[in-house]
């Protein structure tokens, strides 16, 4: 058990280095809908992101599967 | 015998796991971190997929793609669970999700090397979706066969620990998926990771598909449907006799509205609608809301382990039930706390700015469709409340007399909203339009800038005291998923007999997830959108769980002594 608590931590403390190292700026919203990416008027856009939204994390109508 | 029996069971429990059970457990979670990844990989890199394969579409098309894409998550996923389901109880649970985790698995790892539009023309998006169409299926399959797997494997009194580590894997899924993504593009520059470099995680995949497929073709048939299969006892018919006879329609049915309608808008309102929340309406950049939610995310991964043991001692029921009721008495306060903690200047703007729309409600529609556009919504009403929305400011509704044109008023400043129009074919704006909603939406970003609403929330300093605030809201929100969702899998697997189990469980799983969960965003938004107050999505969560939480207490029995084979 504790091999894996170890594996774990170790894994997680990788992820979140990367994570914070490359700024962190990534779209973490789960499955999307909207095909265009996010450019396009016509796309899916319920819950829209608004204007502070960086293009790289566009929030469309999305859905998660778990 | 009884006695021989229960030695036996409290044998069971006593023993540490065994390596065989372990290699259940490892084979069957790496193929659920692969399904997982995967799926953060499409949501993550969906901007460039988009610009290589959709961007050079006309509109009609997009939104045909859209469709298609959203089919694939909402009815292709829960028809995968039948097709899969079905094979599952029919030839095997091995041999069934070795085919899922090989469509899966190719299926991304095809959009990897898929030639873009530029490259093929139209054959390009269409191939595409037909992946994605493919993946829906396959992960339809998927969970039901680890599940199913595992639990047939663990001996009794040890299901929900062993099954818990499968749920474990959604953390481990995005972890992975980041470090790939953000990895191949720090290595490569932001330049190459667009033109190319996006495709590496995709082709990436095929590397953890050949190691599950490796690890699962060297295992054995789950004992329970080797035994099955033995004395002939095979269901021949698992579609008709999971949802044909009412004796057994009736617990797939209770599963769904008792248990995983709960459990999936917890999940999803614990994970993603929190980080909706923190960077779209509380306007937390978006960088420090990732590592934020991350953080929360690995800080909670263990309770799931936790919860699922937990569950062999206690029983599923009260931790799923709980879990679910925790959820709907606090949603509430810990939202507004995340609002206090993250955002305090919005939260006294909230307070003290008064806004009201002043509108002929017969022009206001609902807005919550999940594949409704920007251009479906015309009417002033209808753009003042999206735009206010958007802006995370609340309002008040006010009746006008039919006729009268909507108005805003945010303090002592009154704004009247465009009527827009589109162009032929209604896929975008004409140009009159677009120029006034933009410039209604800078005049009710200046009124709402004078109304002390922030246009963006204060930098929050990392691992500072008000960091840890939210991180600790975050991890209590995700603990309640693991509470809800930790024992789910073993509980599922006990309601259903042998023969019909893959098939009966994969259904409802599938259902509440996909439909109660990943409706979610859309019907939070046209909720604010149509009440004014930025926390009245949160009853969609909140009714869906309560209702769960009376169906599961009064109708669902406990499962964690059930003897899964007594059925058979």
């Amino acid at each position: 058990m504790w091999k894996l608590l170890v594996a774990f931590i170790v894994f997680a403390a990788v992820a979140l280095f990367v994570l914070k190292k490359s700024g962190g700026n990534v779209d973490m919203g789960g499955e999307k809908h909207d095909v265009t990416g996010g450019h396009s008027e016509a796309a899916a856009s319920a819950p829209a992101a608004p204007a502070s939204v960086p293009a790289s994390a566009p929030v469309a109508a999305s859905a998660a599967s778990n | 015998m009884a006695t021989a029996s229960g030695a036996m069971k409290v044998a069971a429990h006593d023993a540490p796991m065994t390596s065989e059970e372990k290699k259940v457990i490892f084979a069957s979670s790496l193929g659920t971190v692969f399904e997982w990844y995967d799926f953060y990989l499409y949501g993550s890199l969906a901007v460039f997929i988009g610009k290589q394969f959709f961007a050079a579409l006309d509109p009609t098309a997009q939104f045909i793609a859209s469709l298609l894409a959203f089919a694939a998550g909402f009815i292709v996923r829960p028809f995968g669970a039948l097709v899969f389901g079905r094979l599952g109880d029919m030839i095997g649970r091995k041999y069934t999700f070795l085919v899922t985790i090989l469509i899966m698995g190719l299926s991304t790892f095809i959009v990897g090397i898929l030639p873009s539009y530029a490259s093929i023309g139209v054959a390009a998006p269409i191939i595409l979706v037909g992946l994605r169409i493919l993946q829906g299926l396959a992960l339809g399959g998927e969970y039901g066969g680890a599940a199913t797997y595992v639990a047939e494997h663990a001996p009794h009194g040890k299901r929900g620990a062993y099954t818990a580590w499968i749920q474990t894997t959604a953390t481990l899924g995005l972890m992975l998926s980041l470090m790939v993504i953000l990895g191949t593009r720090t290595f490569l520059g932001d330049v190459a990771f667009g033109d190319w470099g996006w495709r590496v995680p995709f082709i990436v995949s095929i590397l953890l598909l050949a190691i599950s497929v490796w690890i699962r073709l060297s295992m054995n048939e789950s004992p329970a449907f080797k035994k099955m299969k033995e004395e002939g006892k095979v269901s021949k018919a698992p579609l008709s006799e999971s949802f044909g006879q009412w004796k057994n329609l009736k617990i797939v049915l209770l599963a769904l509205f008792g248990l995983v309608m709960g459990q999936g808008v917890v999940w999803y309102t614990g994970q993603f609608y929190a980080l909706f929340f923190l960077a779209n309406v509380l306007k937390v950049d978006s960088a420090t809301a990732n590592i934020m939610v991350a953080v929360s995310l690995i800080i909670g991964t263990p309770f799931f382990v936790v919860f699922g043991t937990l569950s062999d001692k206690i029983g599923r029921k009260p931790i799923i039930l709980a879990g679910m009721l925790l959820a709907v008495l606090t949603y509430f306060p810990l939202f507004k706390a995340l609002t206090g903690a993250a955002n305090p200047e919005l939260a006294k703007a909230q307070v003290t700015a008064q806004i009201s729309v002043k509108a002929d409600p017969g022009t206001c529609s609902f807005q919550g469709s999940p594949i409704a556009r920007e251009v479906d919504f015309l009417s002033g009403c209808d753009i003042a409340k999206r735009a206010l929305t958007q802006s995370s400011a609340s309002y008040e509704n006010v009746a006008a007399p039919a006729g009268t044109p909507t108005t805003i008023k945010v303090g002592d400043k009154e704004l009247t909203p465009p009527t827009a129009t589109t162009t032929a074919g209604g896929h975008k704006f004409d140009d009159a339009s677009a120029k006034a909603i933009a410039a209604f939406k800078k005049d009710l970003a200046e009124a709402l800038k004078a109304a002390g609403y922030p246009p963006k929330a204060k930098p929050i300093e990392f691992m500072g005291g008000q960091w840890w605030s939210v991180v600790g809201i975050l991890t209590i929100l995700v603990i309640y998923v693991t509470m809800v969702y930790g024992p789910i899998a073993a509980m599922l697997v006990e309601l259903f007999p042998t023969r019909i189990r893959y098939t009966s469980m994969s259904l409802p799983y599938h259902i509440g997830n996909g439909w109660f969960g990943g409706l979610l965003p859309s019907v939070t938004f046209a909720m604010v959108a149509a009440n004014g107050n930025m926390y009245y999505g949160l009853w969609y969560p909140i009714v869906i769980a309560a209702v769960c939480f009376v169906i599961g207490l009064l109708f669902v029995r406990e499962t964690k002594d059930v003897d899964i084979y007594a059925r058979d």
